[in-house]
């Protein structure tokens, strides 16, 4: 069975390993550059005669390798829907389609072990080319990441560490279960692509937000908290609710804020702040955040005494390593549950 | 002996559409048996059920003594080529001898080789560029070469020239010939199986309506023409299996397992060919009394 196997696989594991050859050796080249970048801009920055603030220089390295991460990050998330397009999707549909299965499962070995073989074979090695290049991302990107310092972004959480090792099981056995269900190899390849980009959305907007409770705090507005503001924004009309957008903890992962409060926990009015607004903008246009001058502070300095409030909901940044594993776990589960499927259908398929 | 075939009531049900009803046969060993009918008849139903492709839906078989495919043991003893024998277009000849070496244990490889050789298939060929004579021919050597004791073959030589036809018969039967395999091939044309079956099985829609040794069935037959009379005047024991009328003739073709009692009449023996057809068109004309032919028959 294992030699059936490779003479079948040969062909796509020598184009993978071909094209992760070739990815990887331009991560190392690019990554390597981007590390040298990054400390001579510390060292540069971090001199007592620098020119430049860390924040500025850091910036400036993280648009020049925003256009590469953002591919990367692709790469990385096309990597398990590939898998389980190409890999996943013809391994049982193709066999159908054929009608090579009637040669193949009348040889003396009984179906199950056929696919149990095959699976086995094909899902480790499709773990380990996810794996090889989730690797290779998380530590090209970890300047970089380190810089913005947002580990949950989709884009950083979903093509880094073991995830995507979860998501390249999950698509390898849903193309495989989808196969045996459709019998058709092109269909059944679409249709992977398809289920596969939904599980993803689902689980990312809906489901990691809420897996772990969430983290509810309570920060006071006040000159200390509105320099930190991001946004300040009123309703046009009096009696509309006051946005305030106030940081998260460092590190962490802020999913929702409410409007600013009062006391009771009621929203307030844009009424009953537009003193100090007008305040605000009689001394010229508010400056936009980004000019190390936060704008706000003045701002919040008028608001104190009115003991608003707003509370942010997140989850914290050691929040990290359980989200990863726990969404790693889920998509293996489901990937052992399309395996199980497949087992018992294929025993009675003719 | 153990029965190469033996099923019980065996049916098989796709959705709604009853694809074998009722089918009782016992095949005893060592026969070449000729699977007839029509296209569409439940033969390839038949053969599926038997390899283990397929589960029944209702009754039992049993093929050379266990339930099909129902582990290595069983599959190392059956071999199956279906129908325009699937082939991996993209392996080699080669690789698919590879493939019968490395999925049984009991492979035959010096055998697998010479027949390769014999056919003149380059063994660097893709399968896939195989004319559809070589390839039934490839996948015959893969179901022979493992040494199955029983072969089964979907409608072999229906995709092939008559010449690809001969020549494939002509090869199945040096291949079992040495070891005592039985064999049941299908096909809707008789004449495919004529020279090589020594059993025969004619199913129309989705019923067996005839199973037995060629010498016994073509003894039983018989076709008498005599003046106009209803079939119940026939003496008894002959079992009346197609009767027609013109205004002063009745053509019978009757059945029975004793000699042909003499009578008014001029009797004949019937071709294989003849028999298959009358068992064709009755079928077709009044399924229930076919039916009941069968039972008899059996």
């Amino acid at each position: 069975m294992s030699w059936l196997t490779w003479r079948q696989f040969r062909t796509q594991t020598l184009v993978a390993a071909a094209l992760l050859a070739a990815a990887a050796v331009y991560l190392l080249i690019t990554g390597t550059q981007l590390r040298h970048s990054y400390s001579a801009d510390l060292i540069t920055c971090q001199s007592p005669s620098a020119h430049y603030s860390c924040a500025g220089l850091l910036n400036g390295l993280q648009n020049d390798y925003n256009g590469a991460l953002d591919l990367f990050a692709l790469l990385v998330l096309a990597a398990p829907a590939l898998v389980g397009i190409f890999w996943g999707a013809p391994l049982i549909a193709g066999e159908l389609e054929r009608g090579t299965y009637y040669m193949t499962w009348n040889q003396s070995v009984t179906r199950t072990r056929w696919l149990a073989v095959k699976l086995a074979a094909i899902a480790l090695a499709s773990i380990a080319a996810a794996g090889l290049v989730s690797l290779l991302m998380t530590w090209w990107a970890s300047p970089l990441d380190t810089i913005s310092g947002n580990r949950f972004g989709t884009q950083a959480f979903n093509a880094r560490n073991v995830v995507p090792l979860g998501y390249a099981a999950f698509a390898f056995a849903l193309g495989v279960t989808l196969g045996l269900l459709i019998r058709r190899t092109l269909p059944a390849m679409a249709a992977t692509l398809a289920i596969f980009i939904a599980v993803q959305l689902v689980v990312t907007v809906l489901v990691r937000p809420n897996v772990m409770p969430a983290t509810v705090t309570t920060v006071p507005i006040n000159q200390t908290t509105m320099s930190q503001a991001v946004r300040f924004d009123r309703a046009r009309e009096v009696t509309g609710p006051v946005t305030i957008d106030l940081p998260a903890p460092p590190g962490s992962w802020n999913l929702s804020q409410t409007p600013a409060l009062n006391s009771a926990g009621q929203p307030i009015q844009t009424s009953e702040i537009l003193t100090c607004w007008n305040q605000l903008i009689s001394r010229g246009p508010v400056a936009i955040k980004g000019d190390g001058n936060p704008p706000f502070a003045s701002l919040g300095a008028c608001l104190a005494p009115l003991n608003l409030h707003v509370d942010i909901t997140y989850q914290p940044a050691d929040r990290y390593w359980p989200l990863q594993w726990i969404e790693t776990a889920f998509y293996a589960a489901l990937a052992a549950l399309l395996a199980a499927f497949c087992f018992r259908r294929i025993r009675r398929l003719g | 002996m153990t029965a190469i075939l033996e099923a019980h009531a065996l049916g098989m049900r796709y959705g709604r559409r009853q694809a074998l009803t009722d089918c009782t046969l016992n095949i005893p060993p060592g026969h070449v048996v000729g699977l007839v009918g029509p296209n569409g008849a439940g033969k390839s139903t038949l053969l599926k059920l038997a390899c283990g492709l397929l589960n029944p839906t209702s009754g039992s078989i049993r093929v050379l003594g266990n339930a099909p495919g129902s582990g290595p043991e069983q599959l190392a003893r059956v071999g199956f080529l279906a129908q325009d024998a699937p082939v991996y277009p993209h392996l080699s000849v080669a690789d698919h001898l590879r493939l019968g070496a490395h999925l049984n244990p009991r492979w035959d490889q010096d055998f697998a080789e010479r027949r390769v050789a014999q056919l003149d298939l380059d063994p660097t060929q893709k399968a896939g560029k195989l004319s559809g004579g070589q390839r039934a021919q490839l996948a015959l050597t893969v179901a022979a070469g493992k040494r199955p004791e029983l072969l089964l073959l979907d409608e072999p030589v229906a995709s092939l020239d008559p010449l690809a036809r001969r020549e494939f018969l002509k090869h199945l039967m040096e291949s079992v010939a040495d070891n005592d395999t039985s064999v049941i091939l299908s096909s809707h044309l008789i004449s495919d199986l004529e020279r090589v079956c020594d059993y025969l099985i004619v199913l129309v829609s989705s019923r067996v309506r005839l199973a037995g040794e060629v010498d016994q069935i073509t003894a039983a037959h018989h076709r008498i023409v005599c003046t106009r009379r209803e079939p119940d005047t026939l003496p008894a024991g002959l079992e009346v299996v197609l009767a027609e009328h013109t205004d002063r003739q009745s053509t019978f073709v009757v059945r029975t397992d004793a000699p042909l009692p003499a009578g008014d009449w001029a009797a004949e023996s019937l071709s294989m060919e003849d028999l298959v057809l009358t068992y064709m068109e009755t079928a077709a004309a009044n399924p229930r009394r076919a039916r009941q032919d069968s039972e008899v028959a059996r």
